[in-house]
């Protein structure tokens, strides 16, 4: 019985871990200096449009911050050295990812925890309430062949369910 | 003079619709206090006039608009003389007044049909269903007659009006609101019922049963809405993507996550009589979430493009909201033990213990975006710094759980209910399995090295071969009577529209997680082109050969022609246009698209200079054209099922006994 908690626990572990490793291979590697100007205009909020990323802002001043970011790129900047440059000119507020550390970290950690709370329901609680309920049923209850009663009953039913099939003319 | 004696119509019409949505209120709960039933029928007939009354304020405020009636302050800035015809439908909820109208519009109806339809009106539980919907219709009925007076008017009239957003002239946008709001207004029906039972005491009572149309009924509104708002965004909006995680957009995707739950959850209540706690907090939060994203968009409190203009409206809200979730949970602890299930799980792997992890993981998904969405608040609240939080926050929190919930979608029907042989299992699963594998191995020999991609095309081939083969299987009974493969296939979706016809609708959900999984594919170029120069996206090279301008009323035209050609070879022509409105005095792109079920060529002008060079966007978005075809597919599904007639299982939950066709047992 242990062993299987243990087992539980385990899978649970991977679960949990394989979702982290799938959330941080959502930020794709950027293969030319327009792909990380894209990447980056899509993480950082648009100074001239409410609630858009650079990326989705139609406006012409967010056409020119763009490509002065893909100016940047193709200058050789990395995308730390970018977001930097971008935050020390449109402050802290511009990044619209919340940052992994500090006011960031809640962020991150309550979705984590949500998750963790959903994968301990499934692999703690719903085998206790198997446990609970055979506990409960009286002996063989579930496994029992079928009386002659329920054979007929079963019959009658498998019949009538055959009679419809035959006999349905595409009604409901 | 005739026109302006029907927007005179108006303000009294709201404010009759007003007095009797309180008359119905009193009624219901006098006949529900003092198990009064002629008292619960004159009730139902208030609330019917309260929505008479209400579809007459509607018909008023539409009348103005299309008498440019600018005396009213609504028609002035939502609508002007040189608005096409059915933009002007359009305008009624084009602003904040028109759409709460037509939102009240929505419930007084549904509340009436509702009501009026059950199959047992008189009963307490319906008498209390019809108090709460009457109490909602207050709600917004005091709105409409205090801060959001559509029928306002101005002191200096004007000679024309400002006109509806350019954005909002486009097709989707005048079945897009209607079908959003039909959802979430929708969602109203199931919970006054839930509340209703429960107020009543009534907890035996198959409230579910009763409103499960008008469940799928909202639920499937919502998701073409949500569908169409994504088209529309992708048509319009020119930053060449078709969902942005903006707040508005979360607000309408939160309650389809918790209904989609509920929707699954409630087959166990109807089959086992479980889950009875889970359902009604469910269609609680479900509304809740729908509420919530009302005040969202009135209030002005995040900043969204699809926001209306700030204001004192979306204070109401938070009041309302308050007394229906205190009030719901009020009611749910209080029946707490009348609402324990009768029946436990059988075994670990059951349908049941599969639904459960897919609501677990769909009320998590709720949650993270509910979270995502509000960060920008909290943060704001407990360090000063306004900071916004965008897709790739989102992207990173929910694609993992929806692949888990996409996994789901598979497993589910494999898995019999109550309990299931691990052999028959290990049988059922191995061809989908085996897909799934063979999916995953010919993208990595292909050379996709996205882990993420190659688990949601694998996942794809693992969920599309799971459901054929339901529908095999179920085939394979028909076909032993005699009929052809398609007549037996067809049989088996019409025999059992609920079953299969969801089966469709995960099919649908298949194809549009392709369309999203080929967005890994995007490839986006800019370029500030002279005529006659050229620029290369993905295969493609794109020459701008030069801009054509004409003139209409509304705007002025700017026509960019833009050769395409592939491999060298021509494959057509593209007209995107960078316009200016008038009315507005504002420019509007219009996107030029080239879509084949590969990819979707995407250009758009985002400015010219006055010697004509343009600046270009251009997008290859890979796949895109499946997400439509899926929303297609999930539409026919849907379709499937309402029209279908009671759930087998409805009636054969209270003895716990479950009736499955032959086939699918085996």
């Amino acid at each position: 019985m242990k062993r299987r908690g243990l087992g539980r626990i385990l899978a649970t572990i991977m679960l949990v871990a394989a979702w982290l490793l799938l959330a941080t291979a959502g930020v794709a590697l950027a293969a030319t200096p327009q792909d990380l100007a894209t990447d980056i205009s899509t993480e950082i909020a648009s100074p001239y449009c409410p609630g858009v990323t650079l990326h989705d802002c139609p406006s012409a001043a967010a056409t020119d911050l763009r490509a002065r970011i893909t100016a940047w790129a193709e200058d050789g900047w990395g995308r730390a050295r970018i977001m930097a440059k971008l935050s020390s000119e449109f402050g802290p507020g511009i990044r619209a990812v919340p940052p992994p550390g500090g006011s960031g970290t809640l962020a991150w950690l309550l979705p984590a925890g949500a998750v963790i709370a959903g994968a301990v329901v499934v692999a703690v609680l719903v085998p206790r309430w198997v446990r609970k309920n055979h506990d409960q049923a009286p002996t063989g209850a579930t496994d029992r062949p079928l009386s002659p009663d329920e054979r007929r009953r079963v019959e009658g039913e498998l019949d009538a369910f055959r009679g419809a099939v035959r006999g349905d003319q595409w009604s409901q | 003079m005739r026109t302006a004696s029907l927007a005179a119509l108006g303000r009294p019409a709201l404010l009759c619709a007003l007095g009797f949505a309180v008359l119905a209120l009193i009624l219901f709960a006098m006949s529900a206090l003092r198990r009064r039933v002629p008292a619960g029928r004159a009730g139902g007939r208030a609330l019917g006039a309260s929505a008479g009354f209400t579809v007459l304020a509607a018909a008023s405020l539409l009348s103005a608009l299309f008498a440019h009636d600018f005396s009213l302050a609504y028609v002035a800035n939502y609508s002007s003389r040189s608005l096409a015809g059915p933009y002007t439908v359009s305008a009624l909820w084009g602003g904040m007044e028109g759409s709460l109208l037509f939102w009240t519009v929505l419930l007084t109806v549904f509340a009436t049909i509702a009501v009026y339809r059950h199959p047992n009106p008189d009963s307490p539980a319906v008498t209390w269903a019809g108090a709460v919907l009457a109490g909602i219709a207050i709600f917004f009925l005091l709105l409409l007659a205090f801060p959001a007076d559509p029928f306002a008017r101005l002191a200096d009239v004007p000679t024309d009006g400002s006109g509806l957003n350019p954005l909002l002239q486009s097709p989707g946008m005048l079945i897009h609101p209607p079908l959003l709001y039909t959802g979430f207004v929708g969602f109203s029906i199931p919970f006054a019922f839930a509340m209703g039972a429960l107020v009543s005491g009534r907890t035996e009572t198959p409230w579910f049963t009763s409103t499960r149309r008008w469940t799928l009924f909202s639920w499937s509104a919502l998701s073409i809405g949500i569908v169409l708002g994504g088209a529309w965004a992708y048509t319009e909006l020119g930053w060449g993507g078709y969902w942005a995680w903006d707040p508005v957009e979360n607000a309408s995707f939160m309650p389809w996550l918790t209904a989609t739950a509920y929707l699954h959850s409630v087959v166990i209540q109807e089959k086992r009589r479980m889950l009875r706690i889970w359902n009604v907090s469910l269609i609680l939060a479900t509304y809740a979430l729908a509420v919530f994203g009302t005040f969202l968009t009135r209030s002005g409190i995040l900043s969204s493009i699809h926001t209306f203009t700030e204001g004192s409206t979306g204070v109401w809200f938070l009041p309302f909201l308050a007394a229906m979730l205190l009030g719901g949970l009020a009611i749910i602890a209080l029946r707490y033990d009348r609402l324990r299930s009768e029946n436990r799980l059988d075994a670990l792997v059951s349908r049941e213990s599969a639904f459960l992890a897919n609501n677990v993981l769909f009320v998590a998904a709720a949650f993270t975006v509910l979270w995502g969405t509000v960060y920008p608040i909290v943060a704001e609240v407990t360090t000063g710094v306004r900071l916004s939080v965008g897709p790739a926050f989102f992207n990173a929190v929910f694609v993992p759980l929806g692949l888990a919930i996409l996994a789901l979608t598979g497993i589910g029907p494999l898995v019999s209910w109550r309990r299931m042989s691990k052999g028959r299992l290990s049988r059922l699963v191995r061809p989908p399995v085996v897909a799934g594998i063979a999916v995953a191995a010919g993208l990595w020999l292909a050379g996709m090295r996205s882990a993420g991609v190659v688990i949601a095309f694998a996942l794809c081939g693992f969920v599309a071969v799971a459901i054929a083969g339901e529908f095999i299987r179920g085939g394979r009974v028909y076909r032993a009577s005699g009929d052809s493969w398609p007549a037996a296939l067809a049989h088996t979706l019409m025999r059992n529209r609920r079953r299969y016809g969801g089966y469709v609708v995960h099919l649908g959900i298949v194809l549009i997680v392709i369309g999203f999984a080929g967005a890994a594919g995007k490839v986006e170029r800019n370029a500030f082109l002279e005529p006659g120069s050229s620029m290369k996206v993905g295969a493609y090279t794109l020459t701008y050969e030069g801009r054509e301008q004409s003139s209409t009323p509304e705007k002025q035209i700017n026509d960019a022609t833009v050769a395409v050609s592939r491999g060298g070879e021509p494959v057509g022509t593209l007209h995107p246009q960078s316009n200016f409105h008038f009315a507005q005095q504002q420019p509007q792109s219009e996107v030029a698209i080239r879509t084949t079920p590969v990819e979707d060529l995407y250009v758009v002008v985002t400015q010219f200079d006055p010697d004509g060079a343009a600046a270009i966007r251009a997008f290859v978005n890979p796949l895109t054209w499946w997400i439509w075809a899926g929303a297609v597919v999930m539409a026919a599904g849907m379709s499937v099922i309402l029209s279908g007639g009671t759930p087998h299982g409805a009636t054969a939950g209270a003895t716990g006994r479950v009736r499955e066709p032959v086939a699918a047992a085996g």
